[in-house]
């Protein structure tokens, strides 16, 4: 079990790194709505553009960039010919059985591969230049309105966070539990796939019970410490974006709505 | 009846959370085991029924967006109806489980995670036909994804999560009878 480089924070000082956290999360959303909406191969292109600035800017290696992508390209394929062999536009170029290749396919295919691949470079872009507790900070900042709705979202970002330092420490112990059974005999790089699969079944109780421990562990030490449910927390940081963050999301929210409007009404 | 902390529930939620992230990476020494198998169910389901409905439908919706942004599975564009499928897990199975009260908890259990696989997945279906792909969902996508490809899953998890439940309590980390207080 590899440790993921998708999604890994890489620690830097470009200009990228030093924006706020939620600055990048509205922008995110921002170009992801362009990026939903757009239909023209320009605009991808544009797109693509946007996307390669930001990873020059946000000195992220390319490898980290598109690592996923190269991971998952199975996905792709099979989700490409789903949309190709199956999407019936009444002028088929080649027909057999059930298959039905079309031209319209094959666009509609287009499509669907290049979105996802954009959505995840830019997951990817987000997840590289943020650290993970400055992101749950910044989401936790979002869905303040949630509050209006009796929503306790300070409690939300603080269970996200948590789960979000967990993932190491939970991480080596899968690991430490996985070399303690393999000694027992289990059997998980086998080459037969019924060896892998029964490998599997002793490893899952093992895990629950040492992360129910730890969660066990955690509770315990924070209600000694005193926390307790609801009150109004203090945050160490200010809450107002600094300048040159509300100067980036202005940009990008009037870049994104021009590219809109170009694409949508005057190029078509 | 021992009750179980609002703090504690909330770190159990986290701790689940942590493990939507990590047991598919643990199950992908298996071919399509995310699909087959689903892992990242067994979590969602497990916080509902120990912790509620609140905090299993928190863990149905941040596990697989924590999950995305740390991972890149599932990917951003299957994200939404997998959300809903699995906060609808986690709502059911806590509901369910808080208000069924049979003498057997093995029949407790049962009946919530029978109750919370079947409306998740109807609820799933109903919101792919209607929204992430319309028109062009059928009926026999929908029994063939969420019932024939997953059938090993259906079992796995029907078959583990009571045994891990069992193994929780006997270690003394849950209650052996749950609590629920709905407040998040």
């Amino acid at each position: 079990m590899k440790y993921p480089l998708t999604g890994k924070f890489l620690p830097g000082k470009s200009c990228i790194h030093q924006l706020d956290a939620r600055t990048k999360l509205l922008c995110l959303f921002f170009i992801l709505a362009t990026l939903v909406t757009a239909s023209s191969p320009l605009n991808y292109l544009l797109l693509l553009g946007i996307m390669l600035i930001l990873i020059y800017l946000g000195q992220i290696p390319l490898a980290a960039a598109f690592s996923s992508i190269r991971r998952t390209w199975l996905f792709f394929l099979t989700i490409f010919l789903m949309n190709a062999l199956f999407f019936d536009d009444g002028s088929p170029i080649w027909s057999w059985g059930i298959f039905h290749l079309s031209k319209g396919g094959i666009l509609q295919g287009t499509h669907v591969v290049v979105t996802v691949i954009m959505v995840m470079i830019l997951g990817n872009i987000l997840t590289c230049t943020t650290a993970p507790m400055a992101l749950t900070t910044a989401i936790g900042y979002l869905i303040k309105p949630l509050k209006l709705f009796r929503i306790p979202t300070d409690d939300i970002a603080m269970i996200i966070g948590t789960a979000i330092t967990f993932i190491p420490t939970l991480f080596e112990e899968i690991e430490t539990i996985k070399k303690a059974q393999t000694a027992r005999g289990a059997r998980f790089e086998s080459k037969r796939l019924k060896q892998r699969i029964s490998a599997l079944f002793p490893l899952v109780i093992p895990v629950f019970l040492s992360a129910f421990r730890r969660a066990d562990e955690l509770a315990q030490a924070m209600e000694a410490r005193g926390y307790r449910k609801a009150g109004k927390r203090t945050s160490k940081k200010a809450p107002s974006l600094p300048l040159q963050d509300r100067a980036v999301l202005i940009s990008c929210f009037l870049m994104c709505i021009t590219q809109y409007y170009v694409f949508t009404y005057l190029f078509i | 009846m021992i009750k179980m902390s609002y703090v504690k529930k909330s770190i159990i939620t986290a701790v689940c959370i942590a493990l939507c992230v990590l047991l598919p990476m643990a199950f992908h020494a298996i071919p399509n085991a995310g699909n087959i198998l689903g892992p990242m169910h067994i979590p969602v389901l497990l916080c509902g029924l120990i912790c509620g409905w609140p905090f299993g439908l928190l863990c149905g919706i941040a596990g697989p967006a924590v999950s995305s942004l740390m991972t890149g599975m599932p990917v951003i564009a299957y994200l939404p109806s997998m959300m809903i499928e699995l906060a609808v897990y986690g709502l059911v199975a806590g509901l369910v489980m808080q208000l069924i009260k049979t003498k057997s908890t093995y029949a407790n259990l049962y009946i919530s995670l029978i109750a919370a696989l079947l409306s998740g997945r109807v609820v799933a279906g109903i919101t792919r036909a209607l929204i992430f792909s319309p028109g062009s969902y059928s009926m026999s996508a929908w029994i063939t994804s969420y019932f024939i490809t997953c059938w090993p899953g259906l079992l796995l998890q029907l078959a583990l999560i009571p045994s891990i439940v069992f193994a929780l309590q006997k270690a003394k980390l849950i209650p052996g009878c749950y609590s629920y207080n709905n407040e998040l």
